[in-house]
């Protein structure tokens, strides 16, 4: 499939807006085919970029909230695995979350040859498929705009429990304040008021995501501006006392 | 006491060990994570469907069960009528409303003998056939450990071959492999013409005698093309 064509059903794979919450419906009807989903969880379909864009966020990982060799990983929203598969070679274990069972089925095509991963389909909004303190990282990156608030604060919590003492948090987003931010936003902004896609991006403030991690109970938590533009929050679950 | 720049091997060794420790407890809990997935499945919307797809699947058996009750009823009462019939015949000529003679039953085809057979049939046979064929599917095996060689369908005599050795893992998995049978599926299309036929499953047993597994009657009410 070219890349037009999957852009063009791409665009017509869009639930409504009135959707926004029904995450299952609304990613199962855009994984259809890998083409389709990469480009929906990732904004592109080859592979070399994939690659190319998910170093990036291992990267980001890395300078914000490191990465051990010994580190037990969880990704809220992992899609079809664009970054399960190199940061796999880089931690003990990687396990992959999603809400769309279609994007894990390419997910599991694409992390077939990676023995040290685990692939997980959500029931819902948040991580009750997982025990508590289980995981030194969870991380979201690249999901929370298409969540509304309630949600993002919902696996926030949820990446709290499952995190064992002194495990770290990281989730991202899109800022308004920066030039990346804006353009995003004004890219939503074209569209016409009643064909609002139900996955349209949707910006967090600094204070929204730091709110969240400290809500939950993480300690040290920082706000990062991230060199793609975007904004990070990360904290620690506090050790046990 | 170590040197400036010159690593201690006792400290070398003690951080060796911990990051041994520490390796030890992320694969507990990597091993903790699985197994509460495969507890947890219950919990899941995998789960959810699963339960839906087998509580359906009992209901169609349950609504199978019944339907064979009551053709057993109906074949019962059929020989019954018969039986009178034969009574009636015996008799002095009847007179009056009693010399109409009843719908002839269908014509019994000669049929095979019968033979103990385990056996399901994913497409009950009991129901009112709607269309120009059907399709039965099911598995077998012979109970004195045979192997079934063939499968066919006689509709009023007219013989209609299926096709054996079609696996069936959850049945293997279940009771077990035979060796004769490794794959005891088959299945068997056979045209329903409308009205009332005598119907028999019947299989060959080691390339050589065939037998019923089992019989009943048929309606047929094809809806119009």
């Amino acid at each position: 499939m070219s890349d037009s064509e999957a852009q063009k059903r791409w665009r017509t794979s869009r639930a409504p807006l009135g959707d926004r919450s029904n995450y299952k419906k609304v990613w199962e009807a855009q994984s259809g085919d890998g083409d389709l989903a990469a480009l929906a969880v990732a904004g592109h379909t080859d592979e070399a970029t994939l690659e190319l864009t998910a170093r990036g966020t291992i990267d980001m990982l890395k300078s914000t909230v490191g990465i051990g060799a010994n580190d037990v990983i969880l990704e809220i929203g992992c899609g079809i695995g664009r970054v399960g598969l190199p940061l796999s070679r880089e931690c003990l274990h990687w396990v992959g979350t999603d809400i769309s069972s279609g994007m894990l089925r390419h997910a599991a095509a694409r992390l077939a040859s990676r023995p040290n991963t685990t692939l997980v389909e959500l029931s819902t909004v948040g991580l009750q498929e997982f025990p508590a303190d289980s995981f030194d990282l969870v991380y979201c990156t690249i999901v929370f705009m298409h969540l509304l608030e309630w949600d993002r604060f919902r696996y926030v919590e949820e990446a709290f429990r499952i995190l064992r003492p002194g495990g770290r948090c990281y989730v991202d987003n899109f800022t308004v304040d920066t030039e990346t931010g804006w353009r995003i936003f004004m890219e939503s902004y074209g569209y016409p008021i009643d064909r609002r896609p139900a996955h349209i991006s949707m910006s967090s403030s600094r204070e929204e995501l730091r709110t969240y991690l400290a809500r939950a109970g993480f300690e040290d938590v920082r706000v990062h501006d991230l060199p793609n533009g975007l904004i990070a929050a990360t904290g620690r679950k506090p050790e046990a006392p | 006491m170590s040197t400036e720049g010159t690593p201690d091997p006792r400290i070398a060794a003690l951080q060796s060990e911990l990051e041994a420790v520490k390796r030890r407890e992320a694969e507990y809990r990597v091993t903790m994570v699985k197994e509460f997935l495969d507890r947890g499945e219950r919990n899941t919307y995998l789960h959810v469907l699963r339960e839906e797809r087998a509580a359906l699947i009992r209901r169609e058996q349950e609504a199978s069960a019944d339907l064979e009750i009551l053709t057993r009823k109906i074949e019962d009462a059929e020989a019954r009528i018969a039986s009178l019939e034969a009574q009636l015949q015996a008799a002095p000529a009847p007179k009056g409303r009693w010399g109409k003679a009843a719908a002839p039953a269908p014509a019994a085809r000669p049929t095979v003998p019968g033979a103990p057979f385990t056996y399901y049939l994913h497409t009950s046979p009991f129901r009112i056939y709607r269309d120009q064929a059907f399709t039965l599917r099911g598995w077998a095996w012979p109970e004195d450990g045979r192997p079934l060689t063939a499968v066919r369908v006689d509709v009023d005599g007219k013989l209609y071959p299926g096709r054996t050795g079609i696996a069936e893992p959850e049945v293997v998995a279940r009771y077990g492999a035979r060796a004769n049978s490794p794959n005891p599926g088959f299945e068997i299309t056979f045209e329903t013409p409308a009205g009332r036929h005598a119907f028999s499953l019947e299989a060959q047993l080691a390339g050589e005698e065939w037998r019923s597994v089992m019989r009943t009657t048929i309606w047929c009410e094809p809806r119009a093309q």
